[in-house]
């Protein structure tokens, strides 16, 4: 690990430079309803990720099930496209500065400023030529090898397919190219006339692997690569990634819920919830000095695999679930479930209706809610006998107290409660150290 | 020297090839197919009859001009099985029984075969386009279905060859333009399946053509039930084209299994059963002996059994 430790932001450009670089991307699905199936809402799998992944490296991108990372791989590798934002594939540094440069002017100039880079760099609008050179210089390794090799071909076909396509390589040429990709992952000449369904999960891992290579690629995007595997055939495969990675100068984007295997594999790291990163810094600074408690959480739930007593304290971190992505909480998106939230994170109109949640008798009684913004508004209840125990129970201790701070005004008159909570903005990424990104107010 | 793992003492392989696994691996198939007693008989089946259907012209005389019009003896009319030249019997109208049962196996084979190659290749087309484009075009496409559908196959065929006028060849046409439905459906689950495996993601990460995604990745992945589907069919096709011939869409007097029982039922009552009976077994043992096939095509090559 003797690599230099690159840097989130532009002027830093050592260690070979960017690959590519993820601008404010953004997946929103459209969530349909009725019988016109008109949009309702939006599920906002990315929400505006930025970050970049230099040559050579390996970027771990983590959080939970459901916060987007998977959606985010896809879309770096352009296998699905952003409904906002874009992916950039091979900038130098000056139009690199002049990418960044350009996030802070107003949309109008933004277009502008950015319709030369968009056109000669934007995965989604380059030419076709350059089109065809980020395909082949960006492969993709599956979690599931199941379904990620087609049962029907041989694994001649699968490797040499690539080949095949970029016609690189045709007939005996063909043969020897694979069984040189296959010798590099540690299966041989004996495995060419096979299918895939001869072989057992940590050689189709290989496969895949063999296959992403083909091309002789700059970058692979590892979406949970080990995680349908056994600890043991896990390591090979991580120990094989490196050895690959040290002779090719690879760059890697690892995705993965797994604290382990980031912290042995990754250069740096981005931790993601809900659609938006949190935090991204080099490895060891978040490991050492983890400065969002949504990271803290993690490595403490990582923690709980080792021995009993060590990580006790922290067991109960993470508590409830992942709020609903369609409707993301204000400011900080963690705030819900944050432990150590304070009252300037973003509470909101929204979670009086969480709590609502637990108390389910209140919630029947909830006959309206006007809004005047996120923060402010009107619960109307039956009648003011609810209205009354609504209030009570905001001010009362079953709800945390940094909610109570954020509550400036809770009135009854009769049936109607009215609510005021501090404004918050939503939560900038700020500079916790060389490289080290978060998104807290906390200091 | 005698430990057999010894790289030394390694038996030199026979040199693989693609095609050498991939014959081996059709031949594995074919015995899991006919490994069940039941499709070897209704393979058995299938055999005789597109023998008689190939040998027809050698094992009677043909009709002069048109082999698919029933011969007439007007010299033996309601002749029962046994008689000389006439081993079961004559129609009421003097057609030998056994020649209508064997070009008759001709008229059916002709039948089957051009409604279902038709209707998969349509069913399919519409299906693919259907799946693999999504959307608007989906919709619309499916909607039609739906339409097709919601009205009885035996139905629809009838009111088509009703319009068209009463001819086998009319009956061959309303066929083709009902069945495909079923296909366009089943191709276009199919598909929505198999796009979503990361196998086609791969093959679009590389940077390969959809058409070559379609052909190589998608279509193999997906034609499983649709064979199935035509195999069934086969026999299903000659049941519902004997249903219309039967009722009369077909000319008289062309030797078709559907014709005979239709021309022999009205005998039944005072006794001369052959002239309906023995085609009417035809019908059944072509429809049975396709069907049993179809079964075990769809458990050989049932997804969950074959080796992925």
């Amino acid at each position: 690990m003797t690599r230099l430790q690159s840097s989130f932001t532009p002027d830093a450009s050592k260690d070979g430079g960017t690959l590519l670089s993820v601008r404010d991307v953004a997946k929103h699905y459209p969530i349909r309803s009725g019988a016109l199936q008109r949009v309702v809402g939006q599920v906002r799998a990315v929400d505006g990720v930025s970050f970049d992944i230099r040559r050579g490296e390996t970027l771990g991108l983590v959080g939970e099930s459901g916060c987007g990372k998977t959606t985010l791989g896809r879309l770096v590798s352009g296998l699905i496209a952003p409904t906002s934002g874009q992916t950039y594939y091979d900038l130098d540094s000056s139009s690199l500065a002049a990418l960044d440069a350009a996030q802070t002017l107003p949309e109008a100039e933004r277009h502008a400023a950015l319709a030369a880079i968009n056109a000669a760099h934007g995965i989604e609008t380059m030419p076709i030529e350059a089109k065809n050179r980020f395909r082949r210089n960006c492969q993709m390794v599956f979690q599931d090898s199941f379904s990620s090799l087609n049962p029907r071909h041989l694994v001649i076909d699968l490797v040499g397919r690539p080949l095949r396509v970029h016609k690189e390589a045709s007939g005996s040429d063909l043969t020897e190219r694979v069984v040189e990709l296959l010798e590099q992952v540690g299966l041989g000449r004996q495995h060419l006339y096979r299918y895939p369904h001869q072989f057992s999960g940590g050689q189709r891992q290989r496969i895949s692997i063999a296959r992403a290579l083909a091309l002789d690629p700059e970058l692979i995007i590892l979406d949970e690569p080990t995680s349908a595997l056994d600890v043991s055939v896990q390591a090979q495969i991580l120990n094989l990634l490196n050895d690959l990675q040290a002779e090719r100068n690879l760059a890697y984007l690892f995705v993965t819920h797994d604290l382990s295997v980031v912290e042995h594999m990754a250069d740096r790291i981005v931790t993601m919830y809900l659609g938006k990163v949190v935090e991204a810094g080099p490895t060891r600074s978040i490991f050492d000095a983890s400065a969002h408690p949504y990271t803290r959480a993690l490595m403490a739930a990582k923690l709980d695999l080792g021995p009993a007593g060590a990580a006790s304290e922290n067991k109960a971190v993470l508590d409830g679930a992942v709020p609903d992505p369609a409707r993301p909480p204000r400011g900080c998106r963690f705030h819900t479930r944050c432990p150590v939230a304070t009252a300037q994170c973003g509470w909101e109109i929204d979670d009086i209706v969480r709590i609502l949640e637990r108390h389910e008798a209140l919630c029947d009684t909830l006959t309206d809610v006007t809004r005047e913004s996120d923060f402010a508004g009107t619960l109307v209840f039956e009648d003011a006998d609810a209205a009354q125990k609504m209030a009570a129970v905001l001010a009362s201790e079953a709800v945390p107290q940094p909610f109570r701070d954020a509550l400036e005004l809770a009135e009854t008159t009769g049936t109607k409660l009215r609510v005021r909570f501090r404004q918050a903005e939503d939560i900038k990424l700020t500079r916790r150290g060389p490289d080290h990104l978060a998104a807290c107010v906390l200091g | 020297m005698t430990d057999a793992s010894s790289p030394l003492r390694r038996p030199s392989l026979p040199r693989e090839t693609a095609l050498r696994v991939r014959m081996r691996r059709s031949g594995e198939l074919a015995v899991k197919i006919l490994s069940n007693p039941t499709t070897i008989f209704g393979f058995v089946i299938i055999l005789l009859m597109l023998s008689m259907a190939l040998f027809a012209p050698w094992l009677t005389t043909p009709n002069a001009p048109d082999p698919y019009q029933m011969p007439r003896d007007w010299g033996a009319l309601r002749m029962p099985p046994g008689t000389p030249n006439h081993p079961l019997g004559t129609t009421n109208t003097g057609g030998d029984v056994l020649y209508g049962i064997i070009w008759g196996s001709r008229t059916s084979l002709q039948l089957s075969i051009i409604v279902v190659s038709v209707t998969v290749v349509i069913g399919t087309a519409i299906g693919s386009i259907a799946g693999m484009v999504g959307g608007k075009i989906d919709e619309i496409l499916m909607r039609i279905v739906d339409v097709f559908l919601s009205i009885p196959e035996l139905i629809f065929a009838l009111a088509i060859a009703a319009i068209l006028g009463p001819s086998f060849t009319n009956i061959i046409l309303s066929l083709c333009l009902v069945f495909w439905v079923k296909y366009a459906r089943i191709m276009r689950a199919q598909i929505i399946l198999v796009k979503q495996n990361d196998y086609v993601d791969a093959a679009r990460i590389m940077g390969d053509s959809r058409l070559n995604i379609y052909f190589r990745d998608i279509l193999p992945n997906a034609a499983t039930p649709v064979i199935v589907q035509a195999t069934l069919d086969m026999g299903a096709i000659v049941l519902i084209g004997a249903t219309l011939s039967f009722i009369g869409l077909a000319e008289s007097g062309i030797a078709e299994w559907g014709v005979l029982v239709s021309e022999g039922q009205a005998g039944i009552a005072s006794g001369r059963w052959w002239a309906s009976t023995f085609p009417g077994l035809m019908i059944f043992l072509w429809a049975l002996a396709f069907n049993l096939v179809g079964d075990g095509l769809r458990d050989a090559l049932d997804p969950r059994t074959e080796g992925r």
